[in-house]
């Protein structure tokens, strides 16, 4: 039988049972309807999640162990000849060490910012990166500019979000985005801390340049040229060639366990903290997506039952026609064919009605998160995340339901005794 | 070779109650029917006149005995073989007409189209069909909007479709009116005078009378027109 005349024969049963088989239809509609929602809420929150703890799959942060011997006995540190090791490494692809700014400074902000008179004080935590590492993020140069030169920094986009959803509206400051930023200068006091005893002799004035927004500058507090703070910390009497981490790069995914391991055999360790974090919240999202899922899959598990429920009565009531296809020539298979065209294109109805069922919700549930919540850190413009393969999964679901649902019905209709069908009132 | 072969066929019915004897419907039937023939069955309602139509047409292959229709053993054959037969080698007209409802007359006439290998031009004999038997005007209309003689006449076409040369019909007449009835026997005999193999089951001596064969089921047998039982030819 082919594919065009099943359909069209299954088309005309289609309209004159519309009610019964719209109630399937909907029943399909309602299980992978939530099925798409949760999947595409689970994949925007997991968005969400990454986007506040951005994570590489191949880059690990290498610290000195916390409790070490070597670190006690003043052994354990990173030097340039640690990570001449840590490049060496199999795996390693590449290896940026970084250095705290390890005297204090302090910015001291006294006018005119963005329109509003402003008057702030803060003590500064910099760290120094290579700007390979911050590469196109920086839109002018992130190198050391040398003594008496605005000093370029970057920050963390992060820091700045957390500005503009919880510092500004508290202090009734602007609003920033990165291109009001970029460029922008602020003074800083190197060797000033607001620590009377912390300050050190011969403080220096001079101020930092915004070049960029990195996801690879610090969280907490803004990041500069390696070599400048290098050049500062040694000017302070500061240790200025011990680092205070590695960011190393493997070659691949795959390769980051052997690079531990690398790390581990040179008595260092991997701080992954944030990817903990991430992990754990992730692993919480997929987890209660996975449950929600599970509750869509049973909403789906019933109107599979209710499409078995329909379609025999559906076969029930068309007995005396099956006994008619048989007459005319229609094999077993070919009655079974019918009711399972039947199916699929219940299903195929319902798995559409449902994706657009998910989004509608989804539109509706963004704009009530729109006008409804407050405007927190990291709120997305939507929380969901809709992916062909979700429709894709959430049609080709309400398929198999359907099709699991009528597969017995139409085992039945196709054992029908064609002589007693078509003497059945 | 006959079109039609039966030897000692029976069929049983289980009790309809637990203690009373089976239904012995069909008690050893023999039949012959040649190419060609025009051949009416007659008896009482509830006689197994039906019965003997759904296993010549191979619809019910649980009896006794042996069956070939055209040449083909009706309980030997697969299912799908059996299918292929209906489809290509018989058509079957019904008392109650038996039309899809969801379906056009024309989509009705065209259903055998619908399965195995299809019938060859399938449309043009289709619309043919129902030239011939006076409804090409009512190709498109379902068949709630039909009246009873119109949609025999629909069923008719259908059978004639893949043009098979056995048409088996179970009371065709039995819910038409005399003059729609007078129309459906006509082109039976016209039919019959185009070589097709007839086999109608009826109570109707007008629809008997035009066959070239008259036989009678009576408890179980199968006899020729009020006399003694058929034998084999």
């Amino acid at each position: 039988m082919r594919t065009g005349k099943l359909i069209r024969l299954a088309r005309g049963n289609l309209v004159r049972e519309l009610g019964a088989l719209a109630v399937s239809a909907g029943g399909v509609a309602l299980g992978t309807g939530c099925l798409v929602f949760f999947l595409a809420l689970g994949t925007g929150l997991q968005g969400v999640v990454n986007e506040v703890f951005p994570v590489s799959t191949r880059e690990v942060e290498v610290v000195v162990p916390q409790v070490a011997l070597g670190s006690l006995l003043g052994e354990q540190k990173i030097d340039d000849a640690t990570v001449a090791k840590l490049r060496a490494v199999r795996g390693v692809a590449a290896a940026y060490p970084k250095m705290q700014l390890r005297i204090p400074a302090v910015s001291r902000y006294n006018g005119l910012f963005f329109g509003r008179e402003v008057r702030m004080g803060l003590e500064v935590v910099a760290t120094g990166l290579m700007p390979e590492l911050v590469g196109p993020d920086a839109r002018m140069p992130f190198e050391d500019p040398g003594e008496g030169q605005p000093i370029p920094v970057v920050g963390n986009r992060r820091l700045l979000e957390l500005y503009n959803k919880v510092f500004a509206p508290q202090r009734n400051l602007p609003r920033l985005t990165d291109s009001m930023l970029i460029g922008f200068q602020i003074p800083l006091e190197l060797g000033r801390s607001f620590v009377t005893s912390r300050t050190l002799p011969n403080p220096q004035e001079t101020s930092m340049q915004l070049v960029g927004f990195s996801e690879r500058a610090t969280l907490a507090g803004v990041s500069m040229p390696l070599a400048a703070i290098q050049r500062i910390n040694r000017k302070y009497g500061a240790d200025a060639d011990t680092y205070s981490s590695v960011l190393v790069r493997a070659q691949s995914a795959d390769d980051v366990t052997d690079v531990a391991a690398g790390v581990r055999k040179l008595g260092l360790e991997i701080d992954d903290a944030e990817r903990r974090y991430a992990v754990q919240i992730g692993a919480a999202v997929e987890l209660v997506t996975l449950a929600l899922s599970l509750l869509a899959a049973l909403i789906t598990g019933l109107a599979a039952v209710n499409t078995m429920q329909a379609f025999y009565a559906s076969v029930r009531e068309r007995t005396r026609e099956i006994g008619i296809l048989r007459a005319v020539g229609a094999t077993r298979g070919d009655v079974a064919a019918v009711v399972l065209a039947e199916a699929a294109a219940t299903g195929l109805a319902g798995g559409v009605v449902g994706v657009l069922l998910a989004r509608i919700a989804a539109a509706l549930l963004d704009r009530l998160a729109r006008t409804g919540l407050p405007d927190f850190p990291f709120k997305p413009p939507t929380f969901f995340s809709f992916h062909a393969e979700h429709v894709a999964l959430g049609v080709g679901v309400a398929l198999l339901a359907a099709l699991l649902g009528a597969l017995i019905p139409a085992r039945a209709a196709a054992r029908l005794d064609p002589a007693k069908a078509l003497t059945e009132s | 070779m006959s079109a039609i072969d039966l030897r000692g066929i029976t069929k049983r019915y289980p009790p309809r109650e637990p203690g009373l004897p089976p239904l012995e419907l069909l008690r050893g039937v023999d039949l012959m029917v040649g190419r060609g023939e025009f051949v009416a069955v007659e008896g009482q309602s509830g006689s197994g006149k039906s019965t003997l139509l759904h296993l010549l047409g191979g619809l019910d292959r649980d009896f006794g005995g042996a069956a070939r229709v055209l040449g083909c053993d009706v309980r030997a054959v697969t299912d799908a073989e059996l299918a292929a037969l209906r489809h290509t080698q018989i058509g079957f007209v019904f008392q109650s007409f038996n039309l899809l409802p969801a379906l056009t007359a024309l989509e009705n006439v065209l259903l055998p189209d619908f399965f195995g290998d299809g019938v060859p031009d399938a449309e043009r004999r289709a619309r043919e069909a129902l030239d011939r038997v006076g409804l090409s005007d009512k190709a498109g209309a379902r068949p709630a909007a039909l009246s009873g003689g119109e949609r025999q006449r629909v069923a008719i076409a259908r059978a004639l479709l893949a043009r098979p040369p056995l048409l088996l019909a179970d009371e065709p007449t039995g819910n038409l009116d005399a003059s729609t009835g007078e129309g459906v026997i006509d082109l039976f005999r016209q039919l019959h005078r185009e070589g097709m193999t007839l086999l109608i089951v009826t109570h109707e001596a007008r629809v008997s009378h035009a066959a070239t064969r008259i036989l009678v089921l009576r408890e179980g047998v199968l006899r020729a027109d009020g006399a003694e039982a058929m034998e084999t030819e």
